[in-house]
């Protein structure tokens, strides 16, 4: 018993180190830029850069309108299928699953090709255009994450009833939507929403190929031409992504709390 | 006479090939409280769902205050309804769970707080305002349900198996008081339960249902006393059955377990010979002879249970067995097993079934 417990903790403590060792070094590496020092130059030099300004505000606009879509498409849909179609799941999971086997290239040489100059919905020919196809694309790629966090937050409350109760109240669609599953389901929502946030912010493919100055395109650059601020980026990245872990755990202990169900 | 309230006509519903409702009919008059009786898989909740608009007719009307509402959709129909597993929305209030459909209907903020605290009182739960629906019992979340459905004014409450969830206790004094509110504001419900004590309890008629269709429809008395069907009888209370055959017709004599029984009255179109079923509420049966009994049985005691105030003795009847109970008494010893006895009863309180 006494052996089996010192095995656990030397395995966590090699998982540990597999994971943080490199952030460490990373860390260390980005406080470098000084010679015989630590400092956070290289920060400040990310942070001043007006294109990383640029850039991450872009990325971030991109990443609410991919929420706002997001959560638009997928409530009511993720609903409806609870509500209507429970038959029909296996194939939601399987349609909501194809954004991870299918790489964004793909999809988004797909879109270039299907929206480009010549086609019958020239998307890619204004910057509007290609922002808003670059916020679909980015939509199909948290599809798994927000789908799944919906769906799993739905499962948690008796949505058949509920509508029903509703509807007996006088509620129309909206309504019900709006004012009774959307409440109860909003932890769900908003771990699907920093989860599309995260990867919206890190996404490379396909802000480059359709060429948007995007936080994702910015890193690469930055990545093959200079040294120590590379480093300083990806631990701010990792931050951000962090940051967003951190605020689902808090944001989940506002849920609404479901009475327990009679049997 | 005025038109019913409530007129559900010649409704069916099937879901793919199965029928689960058969030409169901049935008036209830404004203010009255009927009840679905029946057990599951019945159409007892299909009906009521039909009524409330979350399931469409395969066929037939239903017509509310003289208005067909078989098409309309839930949300028009101004019909309140409480369910077995209450479904208060976890991230409203108490208040604000009852204010719901008054604010739905644009009420305005005023008379919702009115309205909310009217109902807080006739459930008595004035103080819950602002807790949660998490922070309530199940029986405290019911009767919350209950002031939701009521707080719009609805023309008509429907309520399904709304105590199934409940401890037995909680079950009894929540049934008195749905009883008493639906008196107090005279609204027409419709209540469906498997649960015959609570349907022969709170409701001016019942409706016994039974594959699909009403079996029979009638006040708690007649249900219990004059059950239409084999199936009411059995269904309805409990039932000692003993089945006997024939002999004179005329005479009303019939053989059970070669004992002759006199049921004058009772065998009207009768055949000599043909089988029949006897039909006995324990509550008419006597261990020994009473003296305003005219028939009686003879077997053999088969089980004695104590139960404290009320002892319940089963006597074997050739295969049958007949149940009684008889109040405790503690100078009288109960018969021990295997004794042979007596069982008299009146023969009027035989029901006979063909």
């Amino acid at each position: 018993m006494k052996a089996n417990r010192i095995w656990s903790w030397i395995f966590l403590a090699l998982g540990i180190l597999y994971f943080a060792l490199p952030l460490i070094g990373t860390l260390e590496f980005s406080l470098k830029l000084r010679r015989g020092a630590y400092s956070l130059d290289a920060y400040w030099v990310v942070l001043g850069d007006p294109r990383f300004q640029q850039t991450f505000l872009y990325s971030v606009m991109m990443a609410l309108a991919t929420i706002v879509v997001g959560v638009l498409l997928v409530v009511p849909t993720a609903y409806w299928v609870r509500l209507k179609l429970p038959g029909w799941r296996p194939f939601m999971e399987f349609i909501t699953l194809l954004p991870l086997v299918i790489p964004p290239i793909v999809i988004v040489f797909g879109y270039i090709r299907l929206y480009n100059t010549s086609s019958w919905l020239p998307l890619t020919g204004s910057a509007m255009g290609t922002n808003i196809l670059l916020m679909f694309g980015y939509v199909v790629l948290a599809l798994p994450y927000m789908y799944r966090a919906v769906d799993t937050g739905l499962r948690a409350i008796d949505v058949a009833t509920l509508t029903e109760a509703a509807q007996s109240l006088g509620a129309g669609w909206v309504t019900i939507l709006s004012r009774v599953i959307l409440p109860n389901v909003a932890v769900a929502v908003l771990s699907g929403a920093f989860l599309t946030f995260a990867i919206v912010i890190g996404e490379f493919v396909m802000a480059a190929l359709l060429s948007r100055p995007a936080f994702g395109p910015y890193m690469q650059l930055l990545g093959a031409n200079r040294a120590y601020e590379p480093a300083a980026l990806a631990v701010i990245a990792f931050a951000i992504t962090w940051g967003c872990m951190a605020l689902i755990q808090v944001v989940s202990r506002f849920a609404p709390k479901t009475p327990e169900q009679p049997h | 006479m005025a038109d019913p309230f409530l007129s559900i006509r010649h409704v069916e519903k099937s879901f793919g090939t199965t029928r689960v409702v058969q030409d169901f009919n049935l008036d209830v008059e404004a203010g009255e409280f009927v009840s679905f009786l029946g057990p599951s898989g019945c159409g007892k909740t299909t009906v009521l769902r039909m009524v409330a608009g979350f399931e469409e007719p395969s066929s037939g009307n239903i017509v509310v205050a003289g208005k067909d509402i078989t098409r309309l959709r839930p949300n028009q129909r101004n019909i309140g309804m409480v369910f077995q597993a209450y479904a208060l929305f976890p991230n409203l209030t108490v208040a604000q769970n009852i204010g719901f459909g008054l604010k739905v209907a644009g009420a305005s903020r005023a008379d919702i707080d009115r309205r909310v605290t009217e109902m807080l009182a006739l459930i008595s739960l004035p103080q819950m305002a602002d807790r949660y629906p998490y922070q309530l019992s199940g029986g405290q979340q019911q009767r919350v349900a209950l002031a939701r459905a009521l707080a719009p004014k609805p023309k008509l409450l429907l309520l399904d198996e709304p105590l199934s969830a409940l401890d037995a206790k909680v079950r009894v004094s929540l049934r008195e008081e749905i009883r008493t509110i639906q008196k107090e504001l005279g609204i027409t419900t419709v209540f469906v339960t498997h649960d015959q004590e609570e349907a022969l309890s709170i409701s001016d008629r019942i409706a016994v249902m039974y594959g699909g269709k009403a079996e029979q429809v009638g006040t708690p008395f007649e249900i219990y006393n004059r059950p239409a069907t084999k199936f009411v009888a059995n269904f309805v209370g409990t039932l000692n059955v003993l089945e006997g055959t024939v002999a004179d017709a005329a005479a009303g004599t019939v053989v059970v377990d070669r004992q002759q029984l006199s049921l004058k009255g009772k065998l009207d179109g009768s055949r000599p010979g043909e089988a029949l079923s006897l039909a006995l509420r324990p509550e008419a049966v006597a261990l020994g002879r009473r003296a305003d009994s005219d028939a009686s049985l003879s077997g053999r005691i088969a089980d004695v249970h104590f139960l404290g105030s009320v002892i319940r003795i089963r006597i074997g009847i050739g295969d049958r067995i007949v149940s009684l109970d008889m109040f405790n008494n503690s100078s009288a010893p109960p018969p021990a097993v295997g004794e042979p006895a007596e069982i008299s009863f009146s023969s009027k309180d035989v029901l006979v079934l063909h």
